[in-house]
Order: structure tokens, then sequence, then C-alpha cells
């Protein structure tokens, strides 16, 4: 069967629409009655209030700094204010991952974490997983979300889950060999650095037999993700979701953008000036999320201040959901460097579409005297010689200023100088701020 | 669709009954509890349009 729900994937946009309109009213409701956050955020605000879908709009943003204030000294510990249901019936733990600041403690009940799944399955079922897949997954278990979903939505779909914690890299490649997993989930890069360990071994990771990735934890440029389609010989998907709002959007098999979980998101795009238009097809927007069903912990209108293209809501798969069509960045990630607009992300798009040798990198921006500088670390692959190096480094050098204006200087680090990451990756590190 | 929401109705029915029937019997009334959890993603995955409580 090609779609996980035929239903609610197929439905006309105006049904589709007035699903989510309700269900947005239903968890308003829901927030104002059972969440400390909302009594106080949504005081004088009724849900007749709501009488249309535009009226969503009067409904506050909600912050990720605002989630980090109504956990400190506010009682049910750790929750606090942001817990939705009784905390005797919270079964497990999640937290952010702190990379803007101090973690988020996200409370599942069991409720919540079965719709979070179900969420998950479409994800996984869109990317072509089925029960004939056996998946690995190379994920240090812990107190982060990302791919717990995948193992429990996995797990749901039919599929064979192997749990890859606990391992090296090494054995990790080792463990898929020895059982034949024919699919995985990952974030992109460690999918990369378990490659490249396997070259290391003298295995051509197309031997492995991976049909399948899908990604996870961190964004995921096309050239990224056509470089692990090569590496491997497999199909790579995208998806799109954190800790706070769940996967709410995957790539199906025509691999054109990501396909929003409808109903179980209301996504907004909004105008990145202004904040109150939606924007049209083709134009960025901020993401502003509203999870529809989770009430362990309700969230109204969460501005992830990730900004996304607008996709068409028609796809060659046939489902109707509304798409993004790449996601272009965080908003606190586009710096300006000597007066120039600068995104990590199109060095890390140079990098994976044009320099196969360079196998890890990090981005550093400092401040010399007045001056700013950015430097790109760089890790090769071990087969280079001295004036293979010189070459790239060259190159590197010329295509950095083209793509981004600004003058790079690189450095090439001695092999395994740079850190590996299996959760979100810290490429892009602004020391400017540090001093 | 509506022959699917029909027989989910029943079942919540069941189940909410087998949970009272069971007050004393930790592990029946959480197996029905469990139930009723699916049943609440299954109403969400089966959502009736243009009706304002789901």
């Amino acid at each position: 069967m090609e779609y996980w729900n035929p239903y609610t994937e197929t439905l006309p946009r105006e049904k589709l629409e007035s699903i989510e309109f309700s269900y947005f009213k239903n968890l308003l409701s829901y927030a104002k009655s059972h969440s400390a956050l909302y009594r106080d955020k949504l005081k004088g605000m009724e849900v007749g209030d709501i009488k249309t879908f535009d009226d969503i709009k009067k409904v506050p943003f909600t912050y990720k700094e605002e989630l980090r204030k109504w956990q400190e000294n506010v009682e049910p510990f750790p929750y606090g204010g942001l817990l939705g249901v009784d905390i005797k019936d919270v079964c497990t733990f999640r937290q952010t991952s702190g990379t803007t600041g101090k973690p988020v403690y996200v409370p599942e009940s069991y409720e919540s974490w079965q719709w979070r799944i179900e969420s998950w399955c479409h994800i996984l079922w869109m990317a072509g997983f089925r029960p004939r897949h056996r998946v690995f997954l190379p994920f240090g278990y812990n107190v982060y979300v990302a791919f717990w979903e995948a193992h429990y939505a996995a797990e749901k779909v039919g599929c064979e889950v192997i749990p890859g914690g606990a391992l090296d890299t090494k054995g990790r490649v080792n463990k898929i060999i020895e059982l034949k997993a024919n699919a995985m989930t990952g974030t992109p890069t460690y999918c990369l650095n378990i490659a490249q360990e396997a070259m290391n071994m003298g295995i051509d990771p197309k031997s492995l037999g991976i049909e399948r990735i899908l990604g996870a934890g961190e964004p995921l440029p096309e050239a990224t993700r056509r470089r692990i389609e090569d590496t491997y010989g497999c199909h790579m998907f995208d998806h799109i979701g954190s800790t706070e709002t769940c996967g709410f959007a995957g790539m199906c098999e025509v691999k054109k953008g990501l396909h929003i979980i409808e109903p179980f998101f209301l996504i907004e795009l909004l105008d990145r000036e202004t904040l109150s238009k939606e924007v049209a097809e083709g134009e960025q927007g901020v993401i502003v999320i509203t999870p529809l069903g989770r009430r362990s912990f309700p969230v109204l209108r969460f501005n992830t201040m990730d900004v996304a293209i607008k996709g068409p809501s028609n796809c060659d798969c046939g489902r109707t959901s509304r798409k993004l069509m790449e996601i272009v960045g965080r908003v606190d990630d586009i710096r300006k460097i000597r007066g120039v607009l600068f995104s990590p992300k199109t060095i890390e798009q140079l990098i994976r579409s044009e320099f196969p040798d360079i196998v890890e990198f990090e981005i550093v921006v400092t401040r010399e005297d007045i001056m700013d500088e950015i430097t790109l670390r760089i890790e090769a692959t071990p087969k280079l010689g001295k004036d293979d190096i010189e070459d790239l480094t060259k190159r590197l050098k010329e295509r950095a200023k083209i793509k981004t204006n600004l003058t790079c200087k690189v450095k090439v680090e001695p092999q395994g100088g740079l850190p590996r990451y299996d959760l979100k990756a810290k490429r892009f590190k602004d020391m400017r701020e540090v001093k | 669709m509506d022959e699917i929401r029909k027989e989910i109705r029943n079942i919540e029915k069941s189940a909410e009954r087998l949970k009272s029937l069971a007050k004393d019997n930790n592990a029946i009334r959480k197996n029905a509890e469990i139930i009723l959890t699916h049943l609440y993603i299954l109403k969400f995955i089966t959502p009736v349009w243009g009706e304002e409580d789901q």
C-alpha cells in the first residue's frame, strides 16, 4: 500500500483545513484548562474568539525562551508550567539538546508518546520503510528524543529494529554486516562517518546492503543527501522535527520537499519581517507549529525560528498535504560577517557537492582586531598527498569566495582532528560572541 | 469510514466497561487504559470535518 493512512493523506485541502481548525480550537481549550503557561498566556482569550481560520493568528506565538522560563522554579518539577497532564501520567522524560541554551524538559504521557509515534509512522512509510526492512539505529540511546521516535515508529510500521547504541563506529559497521541490516536512520553526517569508517576498514559502503536511510537530527542539504545516496548506493530521505514539536514533515519517494504530516500539525509559514502574513508558494517563511493532538505538553503556535521555502500542496505521490520545499536554516544561524549576510549552510552545500575528499569540516568565525575572519577547518581523506591537499585548499578558498562573497581561510586538520557527531552536529562556531 | 468510526465507538464503550470492571486488578485496568489510548489515536486519524468537537 502506498500510503500509511490513505484516508487522511489524500483528503482534499479544504477538508484538511477544516479538521485542523477544529483540532486547533480543541487544543486551545485544553491548553487553557490544563497548562499553567497557557492559563497565563491566554488570559482574556476564549475559544469562541477563534471564529475563522485567520483568527488563529490572534493566539500569540510561543517561544523557546518562554518554555525555559516556565520550567524554572515552577512546580511540578521538572516540567513546571508546561505540563498538560497529571504528573503521574508522565511515562517518558525527554529533553532538547540545549544547542541554544538551557535544555527544555519534555514530558510525554503514554498517550502523547503514542501520538508522536503515529505521526512518525507517516514519515517512515513515506520514505519507503516497510516490514521487510531490518533497520539499524546508530544512536547513543539517551535523553534526546530523535531516534527513540524512529525506533518505536519503525517497530509500529512492522520493521525489525536493531538498536545500535553503545558501539563505536567500527562496531556499528560490523553489526550492520553481521545482521544484514538493510535500512538505517541516522544524522546525515554520522551516516557519512559510518561510510568513511567502512572504507577505512576496506569495505565499500555500497556492499553493506543499506537500501534506505532516513536522516534525522540535523538539516540535510540536497548536496549531502545525494552524496549519501551515491556513497551507499541507496535512497536517502529527509524529515524535520524537534523535541518540542515532534517530527512534523517527511520526504516521499518523489524526493522533492517535505510533506507536512496533516492533520497532526498545523504549520504556518510566515513572512520573516512581519510574522503576520502567510507567504506565497516559492517564498521563504518562518515555520510556526502547533502539534494538534499532543496533550501532555501542549504547545500552541511555536515559533521555531527555522526558515523554509513554501511548496505546493500537490505532489506526484498523490498526497494532498502541504510541502516545505527546502529548509533554509535557522533565523539565528544567519550572521553578518564583514557586512555580508552569511549562512553556514552555503558552505555545507559547497563542500558536500564539490569536495568529496573532505570528510569533515568546521566553520569558525573570529574577530582579529576589528576584522572578522572565517576559517574553514577541514579534514581530508587519508589517500590525498601533499600536492592534492594544496590543490584542494586553493580550490575551496576560490569556490567559497564565489559562493559567499567572503574570503575564507582554510586550515587542514590531521585525521581525526575534528569532532564527529552522532547527534546534532555543531560545525558552526561564532567565536566573536565568546569574546 | 462511517463503519470504522462506529466500530471505534463500540470498542471505546467496551474498553471503558472493562476498565470499570477491573478496578481492583492493575493488569486488566492498565491494559484497558492502553486500549483507550489507542482509541484516542484512532479517533484522531479518522476525523470528521465540519464538526466543532471530535
